[in-house]
């Protein structure tokens, strides 16, 4: 009551907001709902067999069986297990590296004026205007005549490369705000560069450096297009590539091709579940200073 | 700036890794492109030189300017559908009406960090002919007759693949925005509703100019990402039917490894490099200006 005085509101009023505030809320339901609305469906007719799910595409299933699982699973010919694992490597490998280099090149650029930092520094930014897609035929020759295509490291290159200006930015924009006397007391106590480097500024950067591994571990994990180019042999396929290989292979079956894409999206979607908050943290931050 | 300076050996120790790898994998496929963009070549051993012949093809090429024409198309979508959208839905989530704020984070949030390709597939379940949940809606309400094979309809085909794609990044944007708007001070908003303003007027007059910068990253952000959409363009439709859904990246691959014309292909990927870099240009100097306006 006494909040209605403060406010001054009559009846009328109170009702207008009774009603705005079940259409605003029911606005945001409706779209949270929608958001993760595709994968609730795809984990409960996945445990449907064809033929229900074709009667019925929407109901929940009358008995639930993980068929499609197994069948997905035991098949080498799918691949899936090793689709998993390529894209567990090359992501992980990938992020160290570019979170390494990046705070490395960052720390160059932030810190000690040499020759040819303008250079590294201009590099940096036209590749993070070089449209992506300009690379995409002309990387798969070069990779093509030095052999470098279709191997295991194959993918690792062009991830830590495109991955690199935004970790560089993000690294040096963090180092320039500490204060150099860090460097300058640890070179007193007689820490060499390297150590220096290693044991004093590292372990600072800890949180730029988390920023960078979640921005790059989802980029890295979702790439699609450069591994499609560079990547022939269905055993060294990441993820979306194996994806677009079982979708053809399954033709119409469509429970099946959910359990497969649930079994190869389950890393990413647990981890983004339990560390949603600090995900969306990372994210954010990397976009907008970025 | 340190007052002991490592040697240069140390620097070009520490650097010569990382940017080797960086120029081998960014600038050594851009010259790559150039130089091979002036031959006729097939992808075989032999390959001719022809001048510029490429690019006068590549000027007259009316499928090539009518895939940026649908880049074009579906940056506009996008920066209404995402941007637009999510700034509605931050005034929404802003007002104290709402509930599960938490939730509505998370959860529209998530999109955004499955791959293109899995949503992709996702829509095209969803927009399948026989099986589709588009098709079951619109025979459960009774309109049996609007079903039909949605991306077999020309017309409709790139709104149809623009649809995951804002789906997709609503959230994200959403999200942006709102820590943008965390920033603001509650009493402004205060006062402003004891002032009398509608919620609208607020939106427009008050929040907006305080997020305006924050909205211009999204913006760039929003037209960069969609100059360069190939993944679910490639799982939905592959630019189908006939071009009506071709996009930049997806003609460039499909002249390139669908017809092995890797010569026409390098010219195509100059192409998009350079129109690419043109519109990501304009946009960053229309974030420039507009910052500039702010200070």
């Amino acid at each position: 009551m006494s909040k209605n005085k403060k406010y001054g509101m009559t009846t009328g009023k109170r009702m207008r907001n009774g009603v705005t505030s079940v259409v605003l809320n029911a606005i945001m339901i409706v779209f949270s709902l929608s958001c993760i609305f595709p994968l609730v469906w795809m984990l409960y007719s996945s445990l449907k067999v064809k033929r229900e799910f074709n009667a019925d595409i929407i109901g929940l299933p009358s008995n639930p069986t993980l068929e499609n699982f197994v069948k997905v699973l035991t098949n080498p010919d799918y691949h899936i297990g090793d689709s998993i694992l390529n894209s567990v490597r090359t992501t992980v490998i990938s992020v160290a590296l570019i979170v390494f280099f990046g705070f490395i090149v960052g720390y160059f650029l932030a810190r000690i004026p040499f020759k040819g930092s303008k250079i590294i520094w201009i590099m940096l930014l036209m590749g993070m205007l070089i449209p992506v897609h300009s690379l995409l035929v002309p990387i798969y020759v070069v990779f093509n005549r030095t052999g470098l295509s279709n191997q295991w490291f194959t993918l690792i290159i062009p991830y830590v490369a495109f991955g690199m200006p935004i970790a560089v930015f993000l690294c040096q924009s963090f180092i320039r705000e500490l204060p150099t006397a860090l460097e300058e007391a640890a070179s007193i106590d007689g820490c060499s560069f390297s150590g220096t480097l290693f044991k004093v500024i590292m372990p600072i950067c800890k949180p730029i450096m988390i920023t960078v591994a979640i921005l790059q571990t989802f980029s890295c994990w979702n790439e699609f297009s450069f591994a499609l180019v560079l990547i022939k042999d269905t055993a060294l396929q990441t993820v979306p590539l194996a994806m677009t290989q079982f979708t053809g292979q399954f033709s119409s079956d469509y429970p099946k091709i959910m359990a497969a894409m649930l079994i190869t999206m389950a890393p990413i979607v647990i981890l983004y579940f339990v560390f949603s908050q600090q995900i969306i943290k990372g994210m954010v931050a990397g976009a907008v200073k970025g | 700036m340190l007052s002991k300076k490592p040697k240069a050996r140390v620097i070009f120790g520490y650097l010569c890794i990382p940017m080797l790898l960086y120029i081998f994998a960014v600038f050594v496929p851009l010259v790559a492109a150039l130089f091979y963009s002036f031959f006729e070549w097939k992808g075989g051993p032999n390959k001719t030189f022809i001048g510029i012949e490429n690019y006068i093809t590549l000027l007259k090429d009316a499928t090539f300017w009518q895939s940026f024409g649908h880049n074009i198309y579906l940056v506009i979508l996008c920066v209404i559908g995402q941007v637009g959208v999510a700034f509605v839905f931050v005034m929404i989530i802003g007002t104290r009406f709402v509930k599960l704020k938490g939730i509505h984070r998370t959860f529209g949030f998530f999109p955004s960090t499955i791959s293109a390709v899995a949503v992709g597939f996702i829509w095209t379940m969803i927009y399948d002919n026989r099986r589709g949940i588009l098709n079951w809606f619109l025979r459960a309400i009774g309109q049996e007759d609007k079903t039909q094979v949605w991306l077999n309809n020309p017309d409709l085909v790139m709104t149809l693949v623009a649809i995951p794609l804002i789906w997709q990044f609503i959230g994200y944007y959403m999200v942006i925005l709102l820590s943008a708007t965390a920033a603001i001070d509650k009493e402004v908003l205060e006062s402003a509703e004891l002032d009398g303003a509608s919620a609208f007027q607020t939106a427009i007059h008050i929040v907006m100019p305080m997020i305006k910068s924050t909205i211009v990253v999204c913006i760039v952000l929003c037209v960069s990402g969609n100059m360069k959409a190939f993944d679910n363009i490639y799982v939905m439709t592959a630019g189908g039917p006939g071009t009506s859904s071709m996009v930049m990246a997806m003609y460039g691959y499909s002249v390139s490894f669908q017809q092995q014309n890797m010569g026409y292909g390098s010219a195509i990927s100059v192409g998009i490099f350079v129109l690419g870099l043109l519109v990501v240009g304009l946009t960053q100097l229309l974030q420039k200006a507009a910052t500039r306006e702010k200070e």
